[in-house]
């Protein structure tokens, strides 16, 4: 865990240092203006105070001590800390994804049961090239789609920028309420469609695996009722596979947000991400790179736990 | 050569077994035509869209602009795409003259003569293609009178030609899916951005699955130590959330066409790797491989000769599932503003500018480039899921 952690952390740090151009010569433009030997005084000046003259190991030492204290420096585009800057785009970003997660999660496993459990019919077909062309859908197009025909002038349902109404915080509380979720509706649309459908063709195919397996045969056998069959026994053992899934579409989802936070201008860690990539902001970037890392780390520490706490047969003792 | 009983006698190879299990789906033998039908797309893409005519009379003189026209990279592509067709045949007749037992030593050498003639082949033409820049104003010569017979390509622009007196048209005649924000032809642009998809998703997938494979089989076979801390390593790939990083790597590196590929392929290597070592595990306790062990046999022949054949089918799979991912990435990255260079084209990017600089929603510009995108991906993952079920004995005995 802690390797793992400091592996991520040399990760991120490594890939800004390797990256050509530095953000003091970003921030000075064209050195044309002064003559060079006071551009090379104020450069050095610069380098100095954002501790870039140090040699690199230095610097990681430096930056991963603060790290650990939470203190990534300040951006150096917005002269703020990039602990503020995360703070507040955090709960933003957390609270799409964790609905999104939800609804994934309360959709797809009854979806993906049904779906076994009718297998064969028509609708089961057709619902899994469904499936697949909902997980096919690039993410971008439905939301420009979306925003294009449901927010333009002909309909105008939605609004296409933003988390809430200019006047929202003079609402009362309910209005605020729903004010906020009306705006949450087609970002969380777009994160969820393809979590959703590759989750219940998942869940689908655990359930066949089981209702194949003898042991259904002999609970059918002793009489037991189909609910019970499908349920107490199926799909007990189809839990472990859904668990997986939610290490593997933790980080789908931080890329994800990248994507629909841009297109919907939703302030959250991806679009922080997407600016200070295309400004350089070095601090920014490997605050948010960090912090994504550790929380999909702990993603995927919640599933290990999970994992074993469903399935006794596993236990972290007597891996090999 | 061999009469019909002998090869009667070969029985059914694994490969057939799985092609018989993967055609039995028509509905994916049809997105497997249309993925073949998109490769014919992106390598005859000057022939289909150009605004150099194929052939035009001049003063009574007859002039090939179009084959002129064309750079090194496309008659290398032509040259490829030549000899992967001969590969293919050469497979097909090799199953049924070639003995089982000398078969795969048949294909490495043919591999290997195939790649050497298109490498030699792209070396020649490079040197011996000069970039040319044929600015002649063709249609105007039409126009004029001055030309005449002149055979243009189905789609009468080039992709890098702009043209701010159509810019933004809604489709009509002239142009079919319409124009984009410097007057290009939307449909030009996405015939010639096939290719870029196409070689994105194959190159990548071929770069991560090369890395998957070595780490996988390395790990799994030695176990242990190595075993624990590649692991971490990989773990560590793994919580690094993928699209973010490429993103960053892209926009901090200059930006071109082999660099998004190695960048996507680096950093997906981890489920090839994952399931290579899953399969090494198992197959390392098995005897073959411990008589090949006991031959003395150099660990490379160990691991690519001996085991890789009996664990490549996950591999497999996942490049179809891979080869979707990286279109996908590839045409994300080009929306967020990170893809190839324009003129370049890309579907990608073409999408990108479905909302114009003033805000207005251009629905031709968002629809088709999408639409592309989609049916792409789509076919891959198609394949790859038909492709995954043949593969499974599980599914093959029940039902």
């Amino acid at each position: 865990m802690i390797p793992t952690l400091l592996g991520i952390t040399i990760v991120v740090f490594a890939i800004s240092r390797m990256a050509p151009g530095d953000p003091v010569s970003l921030a000075m433009g064209p050195v044309g203006m002064m003559d060079a030997q006071r551009a090379a005084d104020v450069r050095a000046a610069r380098m100095k105070l954002y501790g870039l003259d140090k040699p690199v190991y230095v610097q990681y030492a430096i930056w991963l001590g603060r790290v650990v204290r939470l203190d990534f420096a300040d951006s150096i585009k917005h002269h703020r800390p990039v602990i503020d800057l995360i703070k507040e785009r955090l709960p933003v970003t957390l609270t799409l994804n964790l609905i999104s997660f939800v609804i994934i999660y309360a959709v797809s496993i009854p979806m993906g049961i049904l779906s076994a459990v009718g297998r064969k019919k028509f609708l089961d077909r057709a619902g899994s090239v469904a499936l697949l062309m909902l997980w096919s859908l690039p993410s971008m197009w439905v939301g420009q789609m979306l925003i294009g025909y449901l927010c333009g002038p002909p309909l105008n349902w939605f609004s296409p920028a933003g988390l809430s109404s200019n006047d929202a915080d003079q609402l009362p509380f309910f209005q605020w309420l729903a004010d906020r979720l009306w705006h949450l509706v087609l970002p969380v649309f777009c994160l969820t469609y393809a979590g959703l459908a590759y989750l219940t063709k998942q869940v689908r195919a655990g359930m066949l695996d089981n209702l194949r397996a003898d042991y259904v045969r002999t609970a059918r056998a002793k009489g037991l009722s189909n609910w019970a069959v499908i349920f107490h026994h199926a799909f007990r053992n189809s839990v472990i596979p859904i668990i997986t899934i939610l290490a593997t579409l933790l980080p789908a989802m931080f890329g994800g947000s990248v994507i629909i936070e841009r297109i919907f201008s939703v302030s959250g860690m991806g679009l922080l991400a997407f600016e200070a990539v295309t400004t350089r902001d070095y601090n920014v970037v490997m605050g948010v790179a960090t912090i994504a890392g550790v929380l999909n780390l702990f993603g995927l520490l919640m599933a290990d736990i999970a994992y074993a706490m469903v399935d006794p047969r596993i236990s972290f003792e007597s891996a090999a | 050569m061999v009469d019909n009983k002998q090869q009667k006698d070969w029985g059914t190879s694994y490969g057939e077994m799985v092609w018989k299990e993967f055609a039995k789906s028509k509905f994916t033998l049809c997105w497997l035509g249309f993925i073949i039908l998109l490769f014919l797309l992106a390598i005859f893409a000057p022939f289909l869209a150009n605004d150099k005519p194929f052939v035009i009379r001049i003063d009574g003189q007859l002039h090939w602009p179009i084959f002129k026209a064309l750079t090194a990279s496309d008659y290398s592509i032509l040259l490829a795409a030549i000899v992967a067709l001969t590969q293919f045949v050469l497979v097909l007749h090799n199953r049924k003259s070639v003995d089982p037992s000398i078969r795969a030593g048949v294909l490495w050498r043919q591999i290997t003569i195939s790649v050497f003639i298109v490498l030699v082949g792209i070396i020649l033409l490079f040197v011996f293609i000069p970039r040319r820049l044929d600015a002649t104003d063709y249609k105007s010569m039409v126009a004029s009178g001055k030309a005449t017979g002149a055979v243009f390509a189905p789609v009468p622009y080039g992709f890098g030609r702009t043209d701010l007196k159509v810019r933004e048209q809604p489709p009509n005649r002239q142009h079919w899916l319409g124009t984009d924000d410097v007057g290009s032809d939307v449909l030009c642009r996405l015939i010639h951005g096939s290719r870029i998809s196409l070689s994105v998703g194959f190159v990548a997938v071929g770069i991560s699955s090369i890395i998957g494979i070595i780490i996988g089989a390395i790990l799994g076979y030695s176990g242990g130590k190595t075993d624990f801390i590649g692991m971490r390593f990989v773990e560590i790939m793994m919580a690094v959330p993928v699209f973010f990083l490429i993103i960053t790597i892209v926009a901090f590196f200059p930006r071109s066409l082999f660099n998004i590929m190695l960048i996507i392929g680096l950093t997906t290597w981890t489920d090839d790797a994952r399931f290579v070592r899953a399969e090494f595990f198992k197959l390392r306790r098995q005897d073959f491989v411990q008589a090949a062990v006991s031959l003395g046999l150099p660990l490379r022949s160990i691991l690519f000769r001996h085991m890789l054949p009996n664990a490549i089918a996950p591999v497999l799979v996942n490049a179809s599932f891979g080869i979707a991912g990286a279109i996908f990435i590839e045409a994300a990255l080009s929306f967020l503003g990170f893809g190839v260079a324009p003129p370049t084209p890309s579907w990608g990017q073409v999408l990108s500018l479905g909302v114009s600089t003033t805000g207005r929603f251009l629905w031709w510009l968002t629809l088709f480039p999408g639409l592309a995108i989609f049916f792409t991906v789509l076919a891959y993952n198609l394949v790859g899921e038909t492709l995954r079920d043949a593969i499974d004995p599980r599914l093959r005995e029940s039902v």
